[in-house]
C-alpha cells in the first residue's frame, strides 16, 4: 500500500456556507414543538437532545456555526413547558398564585435571550468580503456556540424542574417563595456561564493568522 | 524531517489525521463547559426538588440546605475555569502546519482536557444532587443529621476537583507548532 502525504486542503471556503445552513437548521429546530419528548422520562429526553447536537456537529467536521441555538431553544422550551404545567395544576387550587408563579417561566425564556446575543455576534461576525474567515474563526464560533448552546439547555431543564417543584410547594406554603426563587437564581447562573464563555470565545475568532 | 504526518492511505489512521485539530480543540472546550454545567444543573434540580419538596411540611430547612445547591454550583465554576485556560491555549497555525504531528497532538490535548473535566464534573454534580436531596429530606425528619450527611458530600464535591487537576495538567500538553 502506498503512503499518503498530507492535502494542503484546508477547509476555509466552506467554513460560511456551513455556518449559514446551522443557522436555518437552528431556527427551524427551535420553533418545532419539543413535546414528544416530554412524554419521556427526563434522562431520556436529555440524552436525545445532547446526542442529536453533538452527532450533527461531529458528523460534519466542519464549524456549524449557529447550530447551538437549537440547544438553547430547547433548553428554554424544556424550562417554559415543565414549569408551565405546575403553574397550571397549581393554578386549579389557587388560583391567585399564578401571576407570583410565572417567575419560572419568564427566567425560562430569558435563556433565548442569552442565545440570541450569541447568535447576532456570531453572525456579525461571519463576514468574509470584510475580513477573510479561516477554519481556525469558524471553530472558534463552532465552540462558543456550543458551549453557550449545552449550558443553556442543562439551566432550561433544570429551571423547568425547580420551577415546577417549587411553585406547586409554594401553593402549600407560602414561606417558600423567597427559596424557590433562590434556587432558581443558581440554576439561571449556570445559563450565564455559558454566555461568558461564550462570548469569551467567539472573541478568539479574529485573532487567526492562517497564511 | 518537519513532523509532517504520513499515513496509509487505506488505514483508518488517515481518516483520523485528516480531521483538523481545531475541530477537535473546538469540541474540546465546549464540553469541558456544557457538561459540567449539565452536571452541576442535573444535581441542581435533584437537590433544588427534594428540598422543595421537603420544605412544605417544615420550612426551617431552607436556608441551611442551600450549601448544597451551592456545592453543585461550584461544579459548574470549574466548568468556566477549564473552559477559559483552554481557551488561552488554543492558537492559530498557518495552514502549511495545520496538519503536522505536533499541531494534531495540541488538538487531541485540548479535547482530552475537554472531556476529562466535562465528564468528572457531571458525575460530581450528578453525586452532589442526590446525595443533596437525601440530606434535605432527612434534616426535615431529624436536624442533627444535617451535618453528617453534608460530610458526605463533600467528599462527593472533591471527584470534580480531581477532574480539574488533571485537566490542567493534560493542558500543559497543548503545544502549537510556531511559525
Amino acid at each position: 500500500p502506498e503512503s499518503a502525504e498530507m492535502s494542503t486542503f484546508s477547509g476555509d471556503e466552506t467554513a460560511p456556507f456551513f455556518g449559514f445552513l446551522g443557522a436555518a437548521a437552528a431556527l427551524v429546530f427551535s420553533c418545532k414543538s419539543f413535546d414528544s419528548l416530554l412524554r419521556f422520562p427526563d434522562f431520556v429526553s436529555l440524552i436525545l437532545c445532547v446526542s442529536v447536537v453533538l452527532m450533527f456537529c461531529i458528523l460534519c467536521c466542519f464549524p456549524d456555526v449557529v447550530e447551538f441555538t437549537v440547544e438553547i431553544g430547547m433548553g428554554a422550551a424544556y424550562g417554559t413547558a415543565k414549569s408551565g404545567v405546575g403553574v397550571a395544576s397549581m393554578g386549579v387550587m389557587r388560583p391567585e398564585l399564578v401571576m407570583k408563579s410565572i417567575v419560572p417561566v419568564v427566567m425560562a425564556g430569558v435563556l433565548g435571550i442569552y442565545g440570541l446575543i450569541i447568535a447576532v455576534i456570531i453572525s456579525t461576525g461571519i463576514n468574509p468580503k470584510a475580513k477573510s474567515y479561516y477554519l481556525f474563526d469558524g471553530y472558534a464560533h463552532l465552540s462558543s456556540g456550543l458551549a453557550c448552546g449545552l449550558a443553556g439547555l442543562s439551566a432550561g431543564m433544570a429551571i423547568g424542574i425547580v420551577g415546577d417543584a417549587g411553585v406547586r410547594a409554594n401553593a402549600q406554603q407560602p414561606k417558600l417563595f423567597v427559596g424557590m426563587i433562590l434556587i432558581l437564581i443558581f440554576a439561571e447562573a449556570l445559563a450565564l456561564y455559558g454566555l461568558i464563555v461564550g462570548i469569551i470565545l467567539s472573541s478568539r475568532a479574529g485573532q487567526s493568522r492562517a497564511e | 524531517m518537519s513532523g509532517v504526518a504520513v499515513v496509509h492511505a487505506s488505514s483508518w489512521g488517515a481518516a483520523l489525521v485528516r480531521i483538523s485539530p481545531y475541530t477537535f480543540s473546538a469540541i474540546g472546550i465546549a464540553i469541558s463547559i456544557g457538561v459540567s454545567v449539565l452536571g452541576a444543573a442535573w444535581g441542581i434540580y435533584i437537590t433544588g426538588s427534594s428540598l422543595i419538596g421537603a420544605a412544605i411540611e417544615a420550612p426551617r430547612i431552607t436556608s441551611k440546605n442551600l450549601i448544597s445547591v451551592i456545592f453543585c454550583e461550584a461544579v459548574a465554576i470549574y466548568g468556566v475555569i477549564v473552559a477559559i485556560i483552554l481557551q488561552t491555549k488554543l492558537e492559530s497555525v498557518p495552514s502549511s502546519k495545520m496538519y503536522d504531528a505536533e499541531s494534531l497532538r495540541a488538538g487531541y490535548a485540548i479535547f482530552a482536557s475537554g472531556i476529562i473535566v466535562g465528564f468528572a464534573n457531571l458525575v460530581c454534580g450528578l453525586c452532589v444532587g442526590i446525595i443533596g436531596s437525601s440530606c434535605a429530606l432527612s434534616d426535615a425528619q431529624n436536624s442533627t443529621l444535617f451535618v453528617k450527611i453534608l460530610v458526605i458530600e463533600i467528599f462527593g464535591s472533591a471527584l470534580g476537583l480531581f477532574g480539574v487537576i488533571v485537566g490542567i495538567i493534560m493542558s500543559a500538553q497543548a503545544t502549537w507548532p510556531t511559525k
